[in-house]
C-alpha cells in the first residue's frame, strides 16, 4: 500500500538543520509525509532521527528549514503548539500518569466539569468507553494505568493523542518493550487509524517491523539524508546498507597477538533480557559485542559481573563453573566491569578523584582496615601516568573532569584491582572523538599485557578498530559470531537487525 | 559533549573553607552570644559544663550523622536512650557492676540497633517509619516494663548499693580537677568517629553509599551491610549515651528521658554541616552543632525565658544555620562570577 493520493502531503519538513554546540546533528533533511501514510523513520543510533522528531513535536528549535503540516507552515514550534496542530509524540518512555485511572489520562486538563468545577466522572467514563470501542481497544475507562501491560499504556497514548484531536503519530520505537501479539494488536490499531487518513512516522530498528507496517520510508545517516521511497521497491539488505553507508574503518590499533586459554564460557548462559547465550572467550583477547538498543548485552555483563542473577545455563570463569554470582565474588576471581551509564553506574559524584579511584580496591583488602595515603597516592599516580588523566590534583573532585577523564578515572578503579578480564559496557558512550581514540588504544594495550577485554559498544566502526571477534546479539540471543577478518559494519549490521531473517520470510 | 574541564585550581579561597567549617563559626558566635549575657559563666567550669552536658545528645548525634550520610535517618535514637537506660538501672541493681551495666547498655545498644538496620538494610523498607515504629515501640517498652514489672514511676538506681557512689561519682569527676571525663569521653568518641569516617576503609563506603548507592553497588561495595551497620553502630551509641546518663543523674525517667532527643541530634548534625541528602558531611561538625545547641538552652535559661519559648528558639536558630550553609555557596558563586 502506497501513500494515498490527496493532492498534497500531510507534512512536508524542508531543509532541516540543527547544531549542538557547534557539531551539525541535522544537515539539511528531508522529509515528507501523505496522509494515510506509515513512514518509517530508519537510521542508527546517532544519525539525527530522534533529533528531527524533536523538531518536529516542538521539543527542539531548528536553526533553518521549513515545517509546513496540513497546509500551514509551523513557526516558532512549542510542544503545546505542535500538539495543538494535530502532530502527537509518543515517546519511548510514555507520557501517562501511573496513578491516575485511564479516563483521568485522557481527560488531563480538557476535564468535563459540572457547576462548581465537579467533575462529570460518569460523562467522562462513557465518552472514554466510546473511544475505546471506536478504536477496537480493550481497555477499560476507569482502571489504573499503573495496572495496564506496556502495550495498552501505548495504545492509551494514541487514543489520547487521538480524542486530542492528532492527525500524525510519531512513535519512537513502540515494539522495543512488546511481545509479538502485543505488536501484532498496535500493528492492527495503525492499520485501522491509517484508513481513516490518519498518519505514522514510524521509528524502528527492527527491519521486519518496518517491513510490515510501513508504506514508505527515508534513511537517515550523519544527520544527512541518504534516501526516501517506497518501500515495496527496496530489500532490507539495502536498507542495512544505507544506514551503514561507505564507511571505513581509518586508524586501525589492532594488533595480532597470540591467545591464551580459555577464561571465561557461558553455556546456554540465560538472565534478565537475554537467552541461551553461548560463547567463550581466551586470555588476552578482545571481544566486540554489538547489537541494536535492548538486545540484553549490558545485562548479560551485569551479570557476569554478579550483578543481576543468572536465571539458567552455565558460566565458567577461569575453569571455575560460577554457582551463585554476586558482585564481590566476581571481583575476587579478578574480573571488572565498567558500567554504561557513568553518572549512574560508575561515578560517586561527592568523591575526589583519588577516592573514586581507590575504592573498588578496598573491597579487596579489607583485612587492612586502615587507608594508607601515601600508598593510595602512588598508585593512583602510577595509573594516572598511564592513562594520562588530565586533572589538576588528586583531591578534585571527580565532578569537575570531562567525561573522558571521568571514564579514565573509573578504568583505573579497574585496573588497580588487577583485574584480568575486563567487562567494558559502552565505555565511550557521551566520549569526545579523541578520548576514544586513546581509550580503544588502551585497551589494544591492555590485551597485550595479557588482559582479556569484553566491549559491548553500538558503534561497529569502534569494534573494527580493536576487536579479535565479533559477537552480534538480537533480541537476547547470540544472532552471529564474526572473526576479525569477516567483520564489515554491513555484515554487523544486517545480523543486528536480522535483515536476513526477514528477508526470507518477506 | 562534555568538554567542560574546569581547570582552575582548587583555591582554598575563605569563602571555601567558611562553607566547610561554618559550624566552628556559628559555635563562637552563639557561644560569644551567650558570654555576653551570662558574665557568669565566662569561667573555665562554665565552659566545661557545655562541653559536660553536650556529651549525652552528643554521641547519639555521631550515630545519627552516620545514618544521614548513607541517606536514611534514625527517629528512634531517643527511645532507644530511654529503653536501654531504663533497664540497665534494672541491670544495675541487680548485678551492682557498673562494669556489666556497661556491657549490658552497649550489647542492648546493638540489638536495638540491629532490628532497625535489619528492617532498614536487608527487608529494605524506609528509614523514616522503620524508626518511627520503633521509637514509638522502645520508649512504650520502657514505660511499660517499668509500670508492670517494677512496679514503679521511675527507674532509680540503689544508692545502698557498694558500687553506686563510685558510679556516680565517675559521671560528676573531672579529669586533673580541670575536664569533665564525660566530656572526654565526647571528644575522644569524636575522634574515633572522625577517624572512621575519614581515614577507613569502612568509613568512606558509609559517604560511597549516601553520594551514589548504584555506582556503590557496581564498586563492589556491600550496600546492604552498609546499611545494617550504621543503624548497629547508633544502637552501640545509644547504649554508651545511656551509660553516661546513668552515672550523671542515677535514674532514668522513661517518659522523659531522650525526647526530642532525636529532633535535637537531627539538628546537632545539620548545624555541624552534614547534608541530609547524604553522601557528604564532616563529623566533625556534630561536636560543634552539638554544643552549639546546649549552648542555646544556656542562653534561655539565663535569660529567665519561660521554658516552653525553648523550642521556638532553637527552631529559629536551626532555620538560620541552614540558611547560612544555603547562601555560603550561592555567595561564592556570586564572586566567582564577578571574578571572571
Amino acid at each position: 500500500m502506497t501513500s494515498k493520493e490527496t493532492g498534497r502531503d500531510m507534512l512536508e519538513m524542508k531543509g532541516i538543520s540543527k547544531s549542538f554546540f557547534g557539531v551539525r546533528v541535522l544537515d539539511k533533511v528531508d522529509l515528507t509525509v501523505g496522509h494515510g501514510e506509515v513512514h518509517a523513520l530508519l537510521g542508527e543510533n546517532g544519525a539525527g532521527k530522534s533529533t528531527l522528531m524533536n523538531i518536529l513535536g516542538g521539543v527542539y528549535t531548528r536553526d533553518a528549514g521549513q515545517v509546513i503540516f496540513l497546509g500551514k507552515p509551523l513557526e516558532n514550534t512549542t510542544v503545546r503548539l505542535a500538539e495543538n496542530a494535530g502532530i502527537a509524540f509518543v515517546h519511548q518512555e510514555l507520557n501517562l500518569f501511573n496513578d491516575l485511572r485511564v479516563y483521568e489520562n485522557i481527560f488531563l486538563r480538557k476535564e468535563i466539569v459540572h457547576s462548581f468545577g465537579v467533575l462529570a466522572k460518569k460523562e467522562m467514563i462513557a465518552r472514554t468507553q466510546e473511544l475505546m470501542a471506536q478504536l477496537g481497544v480493550d481497555i477499560p475507562a476507569t482502571a489504573m494505568v499503573s495496572e495496564l501491560e506496556t502495550s495498552k499504556k501505548q495504545m492509551l497514548e494514541i487514543a489520547k493523542a487521538l480524542y486530542a484531536k492528532a492527525e500524525l503519530f510519531i512513535l519512537d520505537e513502540p515494539t522495543t518493550s512488546l511481545n509479538t501479539a502485543e505488536i501484532e494488536m498496535l500493528f492492527d490499531l495503525i492499520r485501522r487509524l491509517r484508513e481513516h487518513g490518519k498518519s505514522f512516522i514510524f521509528i524502528s530498528h527492527k527491519l521486519q517491523e518496518v517491513f510490515e507496517i510501513a508504506d514508505r520510508y527515508t534513511v537517515l545517516r550523519n544527520g544527512q539524508m541518504v534516501q526516501t521511497g517506497d518501500i515495496a521497491q527496496v530489500t532490507a539488505t539495502d536498507i542495512a546498507r544505507m544506514m551503514v553507508g561507505q564507511q571505513y574503518t581509518d586508524q586501525s590499533v589492532y594488533q595480532p597477538r597470540e591467545l591464551g586459554e580459555v577464561v571465561l564460557k557461558a553455556e546456554k548462559l540465560s538472565g534478565q533480557g537475554f537467552r541461551q547465550v553461548s560463547f567463550s572467550v581466551r586470555r588476552g583477547e578482545i571481544v566486540g559485542f554489538t547489537g541494536l538498543k535492548g538486545a540484553g548485552i549490558s545485562e548479560m555483563f551485569s551479570t557476569i559481573f554478579g550483578a543481576l542473577p543468572i536465571y539458567g545455563g552455565k558460566l565458567t570463569l577461569f575453569g571455575e563453573e560460577i554457582t551463585s554470582n554476586t558482585v564481590r565474588g566476581a571481583m575476587r576471581r579478578r574480573l571488572a566491569m565498567i558500567p554504561s551509564n557513568r553518572k549512574e553506574n560508575s561515578v560517586i559524584p561527592d568523591f575526589s578523584l583519588l577516592e573514586n579511584f581507590y575504592i573498588s580496591e578496598h573491597r579487596l583488602s579489607e583485612n587492612e582496615p586502615i587507608i594508607n595515603k601515601n600508598t593510595e597516592l602512588k598508585r593512583y599516580g602510577t595509573h594516572r601516568d598511564a592513562l594520562s588523566i588530565k586533572a589538576n590534583t588528586p583531591y578534585d573532585m571527580i565532578t569537575s573532569l570531562s567525561g573522558g577523564n571521568q571514564q579514565k578515572v573509573i578504568l583505573a578503579r579497574w585496573l588497580n584491582t588487577r583485574s584480568d578480564i575486563l567487562l567494558l559496557d559502552n565505555p565511550t558512550q557521551g566520549i569526545d572523538v579523541g578520548s576514544k581514540a586513546e581509550i580503544y588504544s588502551l585497551i589494544q594495550q591492555l590485551a597485550l599485557e595479557g588482559k582479556t577485554i569484553l566491549v559491548n559498544t553500538l558503534e561497529i566502526p569502534e569494534i573494527m578498530k580493536v576487536a579479535d571477534r565479533c559477537v552480534v546479539f538480537f533480541h537476547g540471543r547470540v544472532h552471529t559470531i564474526l572473526d576479525r577478518e569477516q567483520i564489515t559494519e554491513e555484515r554487523v549490521m544486517i545480523a543486528a537487525t536480522n535483515a536476513a531473517q526477514t528477508e526470507v520470510n518477506a | 559533549m562534555s568538554t567542560i574541564t574546569t581547570q582552575d585550581k582548587p583555591k582554598q579561597s575563605i569563602t571555601k573553607v567558611l562553607g566547610n567549617y561554618s559550624f566552628i563559626l556559628i559555635f563562637f558566635a552563639i557561644l560569644l552570644v551567650y558570654l555576653i549575657i551570662n558574665a557568669g559563666a565566662t569561667t573555665w567550669s562554665g565552659v566545661m559544663n557545655i562541653l559536660r552536658h553536650s556529651t549525652v545528645v552528643g554521641i547519639i548525634a555521631f550515630g545519627m550523622g552516620l545514618t544521614i550520610i548513607t541517606g536514611g535517618i534514625d527517629l528512634s535514637v531517643g527511645s532507644m536512650l530511654s529503653l536501654i537506660g531504663g533497664i540497665s538501672v534494672v541491670v544495675f541493681n541487680a548485678t551492682n557492676s557498673p562494669i556489666l551495666t556497661l556491657l549490658f547498655a552497649l550489647t542492648g545498644g546493638f540489638v536495638l540497633g540491629s532490628i532497625n538496620g535489619l528492617l532498614i538494610g536487608k527487608v529494605k523498607m524506609p528509614p523514616f517509619i522503620v524508626t518511627l515504629a520503633t521509637m514509638m515501640i522502645y520508649r512504650s517498652i520502657a514505660q511499660y516494663y517499668l509500670r508492670a514489672v517494677e512496679r514503679k514511676s521511675i527507674y532509680n538506681m540503689d544508692g545502698t548499693l557498694s558500687a553506686y557512689q563510685g558510679f556516680y561519682d565517675f559521671g560528676q569527676s573531672k579529669l586533673f580537677d580541670l575536664i569533665p571525663t564525660v566530656g572526654i569521653i565526647l571528644i575522644l568518641v569524636t575522634v574515633v568517629m572522625v577517624f572512621l569516617s575519614t581515614s577507613t576503609k569502612y568509613g568512606r563506603t558509609i559517604y560511597a553509599v549516601g553520594s551514589n548507592e548504584r555506582a556503590a553497588m557496581l564498586a563492589g561495595i556491600s550496600v546492604e551491610w552498609v546499611r545494617v551497620s550504621v543503624y548497629v553502630l547508633t544502637g552501640v551509641l545509644c547504649g554508651l549515651a545511656a551509660f553516661i546518663w546513668l552515672a550523671m543523674n542515677g535514674s532514668v525517667d522513661p517518659a522523659t528521658l531522650g525526647r526530642s532527643n532525636e529532633m535535637y541530634a537531627i539538628a546537632a548534625v545539620v548545624i555541624g554541616g552534614v547534608s541530609m541528602s547524604g553522601g557528604k558531611g564532616n563529623l566533625l561538625g556534630i561536636l560543634f552543632g552539638a554544643m552549639s545547641y546546649n549552648i542555646i538552652d544556656k542562653i534561655i535559661a539565663a535569660m529567665r525565658f519561660d521554658a516552653l519559648i525553648n523550642d521556638t528558639i532553637k527552631g529559629a536558630i536551626l532555620l538560620v544555620a541552614v540558611l547560612i550553609q544555603i547562601m555560603i555557596p550561592v555567595l561564592r558563586g556570586k564572586f566567582r562570577k564577578k571574578e571572571a
